[in-house]
């Protein structure tokens, strides 16, 4: 399946019309319906009090104002301050209740982001760089969350504003209303035939922030590789690039969204123009009054100020909106490594059984081709060979990081597709190449993703690395459990990693134990440690370990010659050495 | 430390400090200033110009003519000025982002790896993009906004006093009142604001390492305690967002209340002066218009501050890199070494903890020196103190007798080849990661690809050496990242080779040739290996046993089996399979 996210969305680049995402987005929401309603009552309510108020002051100039009549005006001043004092209430509701909607959106689209994430297989991270990704996903999000947090109140408020602005203006004088209101209609055919352009350009600047991050996160991470071959010249030019890129997209795009806010700001004082010349022409034909003109310019400025607001605001939307689209793509994913139904009886009697799998990676050569083996429950097997022989990819097979291209793969004599996520890991214990720590404490590390031992204290937890034969391994830390890590951290090495992400697998208690080169890092006498606590697991413990050096795999049952996409059972140990010593196997 | 700014007092020299980030575009700012000033100075006009067509035609005098055209010149004047404005301030603002963040890249470019390391890439890419952004708002909004915002105000009360000064006050009330509101509310939001900001930053922190830890999250089903993990503060982040919301919905209902309160008393005094006529119905009509004008720049001044607010404790965080001081003067030593290594009296400590404990060793020209010993004994630190990329605390290293320090960095790492444990590979062409250095020939790469055992591999991808290998690609396997790095440091020709445990990812009969091609191809190399294994390095002239941070023996293999214990322990610990040397 292809993830690519870059590639797609240049797909979808300006295609998506705005209702449909919208929509998409609103979808989120669904569950606040009865908050939605009370929200929009409010807003209705607000708008209607804020918008009689011109008319009563257009009333009370005519009627009262006009005839000199003081004590009519103070009248009508204390009913327009009652109005006043109600509509203060109902904003306050409108703010409340839409704010706490767009912030709980908020939190229900992070909630959803991340979990797909989580959901996503291994296939979706090959595909996509770690530094495009961590940005994107931030920098989507937070310009959502900018819009959430602070836009949307102010636009939907202006957007009821208007259209009750434009309701009464119509209601007042149909041809005064019509004419103050067409520079609106030509703002709308203009903002709409502009939109996809302005989201274009918003999308291309969004990208090339995505690059330049990608390009920071890059070098700065990897700049001790700068500095060892004197690339700091390399450096500035590759970020003078990206940055020169980014200035002339972010130039684009901020001049695409400058456009409308004059055009809005212009088509308002034409509005009004036209109510002046317009409504005077009417006055003196008899058919309007001084007092409605004045509320008529008053509901000019209501309608076309939110309307400028609506267009400042817009660029925002418009920028939430691509990222939304970004984020949508996103959610639009699905896991490709689904369950399938499999009752497995007398498939296979192996542990483990490999039936001509083939495997290529996504627009890559084939890995594995056609391999067969199987692996019974408590033996030890070693898989070895050259680099890039497809060492990694069979044991990530096996822990069903990916799926095979081809055939099959049985575990327990079910296929392994067949095994929920839970109950697979609780079998597989997969020591991986790369070791990885989160930020926290060794315990954290230790413990990660093992709830069963999660809440024991540091007391009962030493008492189980001991029961586990691997105490000894945390005088390594200078502080024991306590001792702090971080996920990039220098102040631990490449070796300690590989201890804790050791002593992580072995406590989890695995019925399948896959080492992948899991000791590489640690020196041979640490190594010979590990080694014990291995002889030491359960007899039922099944153990894989993938090795080039021999002393890790003499106590092999089994050895596997891994090399060019085929794998060749090659007996115990020492046959699997006369085998090299005498035939030379070339790899 | 930088605090976003909490009173005026503290405001002027850290704001000095923001607008400084106009000084080099003083140019162009002033045309945006007159821009923003012309613009506002027209729009205060469009009431008087309606306030003038109403009394016209209440006095009968009205000219439909004059004042259309009026009108016209006016709206175009706006729309020519306001256009310009929005394109000078993007320009600007963009103009700024990018030569500051160039400053920051040609800064970090001069700084040593500790540095780096100390800041944190991570915090500095957010320097380079969210800091920035905020800065870039105050450049394209805030400044701007505030004068023109500034000038509409003091414009609108002076033309309000003129038409009547009494009426003028009572309506001008509200501006004290709105400011307070402001005040009060900002300065709760800015508290929170912050705290939302360092939730935000968590919350990043979750995603990243979900990222960067994809497949160990697979292998161990963790999915479930991730998004846990996320949940929580993704809660805390909603809290704090609804904390702001309740603030607001104070506050804009008062802004809206205050407002509409003025428009009473526009109605309740203005039309008393009307009635007893010292007020003329156009004036009253203009009064309504100056009103809506008010309330526009006090309410933006107040977003705006908060903009302030933040760009300032952005730009500090920028100026903080800026500043940092440059890393100590090199020396200008460029001649080409011969590759005797001295390493004396080194000690240095790590948080406190000491790795290194006044380590002294010397390596011949030419010759071959191995350094072993157990996990975090402080091996490779020792390869990068040589390599130059940190500094002990105290000792110092020697190159043919002269101090590192008087080498110019330049002839310094040209002549140093440094293959790291982890492997690094950019996302580039494979030649551009192996022939990574600038003067790397032709000649030089082919050597280098052939040494590493690299030439089948290439031959194999399908645009060979210009194959674009991805950051984390599947591409590559562990053992072929580890020779490309290897090669990249061969390509330099360098006089010092420095491995990082070099084999432990390639396979021994590959490791055999590799050693073997290095030899016959870099004769006169000096070779320090930081390895696992003694076998490799059996024949090697010195080898180097170090053991948390102290040099326990130090002789030939045939020597060290005589004398170390600690050597003969590790030495025992891979005997077992010595015999099967291939």
């Amino acid at each position: 399946m292809n993830y690519n996210l870059n590639q797609a969305s240049e797909r979808t680049a300006g295609k998506l019309p705005v209702i449909a995402s919208l929509r998409k987005l609103i979808g989120i929401i669904s569950g606040e319906r009865r908050n939605v309603t009370i929200a929009f009552a409010a807003i209705f309510v607000n708008a209607g009090l804020n918008l009689l108020g011109p008319y009563l002051v257009g009333y009370t100039i005519d009627n009262y104002i006009q005839t000199k009549n003081y004590p009519g005006v103070l009248h009508f001043a204390g009913i327009l301050l009652a109005m006043y004092i109600t509509a203060f209430i109902f904003n306050y509701a409108q703010m409340r209740m839409m704010g706490g909607i767009g912030q709980r959106m908020l939190f229900t689209l992070r909630n959803s982001v991340f979990s797909k994430l989580q959901e996503l297989p291994l296939d979706f991270f090959n595909q996509n760089k770690a530094g495009d990704l961590i940005s994107r996903i931030n920098n989507d999000t937070d310009k959502v969350n900018q819009f959430f947090s602070q836009s949307l109140m102010q636009f939907i408020g202006s957007l009821i504003m208007m259209t009750g602005a434009g309701i009464i203006l119509l209601v007042i004088n149909l041809p005064l209303g019509l004419a103050a209101l067409s520079p609106a209609l030509i703002l709308w055919i203009l903002t709409k035939s502009i939109s996809p352009w302005l989201r274009k350009k918003n999308e291309a600047s969004l990208k090339s922030l995505g690059s330049l991050s990608a390009e920071v996160q890059e070098s700065l991470a990897n700049f001790k590789v700068v500095i060892a071959f004197d690339r700091r010249d390399y450096f500035r030019r590759r970020f003078a690039e990206v940055n020169g890129e980014n200035y002339k997209r972010s130039v684009q795009a901020g001049i695409a969204n400058n456009i409308l806010s004059p055009v809005y700001t212009f088509a308002s004082n034409i509005g009004q123009l036209i109510v002046l010349a317009l409504g005077i022409w009417l006055i003196i034909r008899g058919n309007f009054t001084v007092g409605l003109l004045i509320s008529f310019i008053a509901y000019i400025s209501n309608f076309y100020n939110p309307l400028r607001q609506i267009a400042a605001l817009w660029a925002n939307f418009q920028l939430a909106l691509a990222a939304w689209d970004r984020i949508s793509y996103l959610l639009s994913f699905e896991n490709n490594l689904s369950l399938v139904n499999d009752p497995g009886k007398g498939k296979s009697q192996s542990f483990i059984h490999f039936g001509d799998v083939s495997f290529s990676y996504p627009n890559g050569a084939e890995v594995l081709h056609k391999v067969s083996f199987n692996l019974q429950r408590g033996r030890t097997y070693a898989f070895v060979g050259p680099t890039g022989g497809g060492k990694t990819t069979t044991a990530s097979l096996t822990a069903r990081l990916y799926d095979s291209t081809k055939g099959s793969i049985l575990l327990d004599g079910r296929d392994i597709r067949s095994y929920t996520p839970c109950e697979r890991a609780s079998k597989i214990g997969f020591i991986l190449q790369e070791p990885l720590l989160f930020s926290g404490t060794v315990r954290d590390n230790i413990l990660y993703g093992n709830p069963e031992c999660a809440s024991l204290t540091n007391h009962q937890l030493e008492k189980a690395l001991e029961d586990s034969h691997l105490a000894a391994l945390l005088n390594r830390f200078d502080r024991g459990l306590e001792t702090p890590v971080q996920a990039s951290g220098e102040g631990i090495s490449l070796g300690q990693k590989q201890i804790i992400a050791f002593m992580r697998a072995i406590l989890r208690k695995p019925e399948l134990l896959i080492l992948d080169e899991a000791t590489a890092n640690i020196d041979t006498v640490t190594e010979q440690q590990l080694e014990a606590i291995l002889n030491n697991l359960p007899e039922s413990t099944t153990k894989v370990i993938i090795a080039h050096r021999l002393n890790t795999i003499e106590n092999a049952d089994e050895i596997f010659f891994v090399n060019a996409g085929k794998i060749i059972a090659a007996g115990s140990f020492r046959e699997a050495l006369d085998l090299l010593m005498h035939s030379r196997v070339e790899s | 430390m930088v605090r976003p700014k909490q009173s005026s007092e503290a405001g002027p020299k850290q704001n000095g400090g923001l607008f400084s980030v106009l000084g080099p575009y003083a140019g162009i700012v002033t045309v945006l200033i007159i821009m923003a000033l012309a613009g506002s100075a027209i729009n205060l006009f469009i009431p008087k110009i309606i306030a003038r067509g109403i009394d016209a035609f209440s006095a009968n005098s009205f000219r439909a003519g004059t004042v259309i055209i009026e009108f016209l010149i006016a709206a175009a004047g706006i729309f020519v000025f306001t256009f310009f404005q929005g394109v000078l301030q993007t320009l600007t603002a963009e103009r700024v982002a990018k030569d500051l963040r160039n400053k920051m890249a040609e800064k970090l470019s001069h700084q040593t790896y500790s540095f780096i390391l100390n800041s944190n890439p991570s915090k500095l890419l957010t320097n380079m993009t969210s800091d920035m952004d905020s800065v870039k708002m105050f450049v394209a909004q805030a400044f701007v906004t505030i004068i023109s915002s500034l000038f509409v105000i003091i414009g609108a009360s002076v033309l309000l006093i003129m038409i009547n000064w009494k009426l003028a006050l009572a309506v001008l009330v509200i501006v004290p009142v709105l400011t307070t509101a402001f005040i009060i509310v900002f300065r709760k939001v800015k508290v929170i604001f912050k705290k939302s900001r360092e939730v935000i930053d968590a919350l990043n922190r979750i995603i990243n390492e979900s990222i960067l830890g994809a497949a160990l999250i697979r292998v161990l089903n963790s999915q479930q305690p991730e998004n846990q993990k996320f949940l929580e503060k993704n809660m805390e982040s909603r809290d704090l967002g609804l904390t702001i919301v309740r603030l607001f919905s104070v506050l804009v209902p008062i802004i809206m209340f205050v407002s509409n309160a003025a428009v009473v008393i526009i109605l309740a005094l203005g039309g008393h002066y009307v009635v007893a006529g010292s007020l003329t119905l156009g004036n009253f009509a203009a009064f309504n218009s100056y009103l809506v004008m008010l309330i526009f720049p006090v309410m933006m001044i107040g977003f705006m501050s908060n903009i302030i607010a933040a760009a300032t404790a952005s730009y500090g965080r920028i100026r903080q890199v800026l500043d940092a001081p440059p890393p100590a003067e090199r020396g200008t030593v460029s001649s080409g070494i011969r590759g005797d290594i001295s390493v004396k009296n080194i000690s240095l400590s790590y948080e406190k903890k000491p790795v290194l404990k006044d380590v002294s060793f010397s390596v011949r020209a030419g010759s071959n020196c191995a350094i072993i010993g157990p996990t975090a004994a402080g091996k490779s630190l020792l390869l990068s103190l040589i390599a130059n990329i940190i500094t002990p605390d105290s000792g110092g290293i020697e190159f043919d007798g002269i101090p590192i320090e008087n080498y110019s960095v330049q002839s310094m790492h040209k002549q140093t080849g440094y293959v790291f444990q982890d492997s690094v590979i950019f996302n580039l062409s494979l030649r551009e990661n192996i022939a990574f250095s600038d003067n790397v020939t032709e000649e030089s790469l082919r050597k280098a690809i052939e040494t590493a055992e690299l030439t089948d591999f290439i031959e194999s991808l399908p645009e060979r050496l210009d194959t674009v290998v991805a950051e984390r690609g599947t591409s590559l396997s562990g053992g072929q990242k580890q020779r490309i790095m290897l090669a990249r440091a061969l390509a330099i020709n360098p006089k010092i080779l420095l491995l990082d445990d070099f084999t432990s990812r390639v396979d021994r009969k590959t490791e055999n040739k590799i050693l073997c091609n290095i030899r016959n191809n870099y004769p006169e190399m000096t070779l320090v290996s930081v390895t696992q294994k003694i076998a490799p390095v059996r024949h090697f002239e010195q080898i180097i046993l170090l053991m948390e941070g102290e040099i326990i023996a130090t002789g030939k293999h045939k020597d060290l089996l005589e004398s170390s214990p600690e050597y003969i322990q590790i030495y025992s610990s891979q005997k077992s399979t010595h015999h099967y040397e291939l």
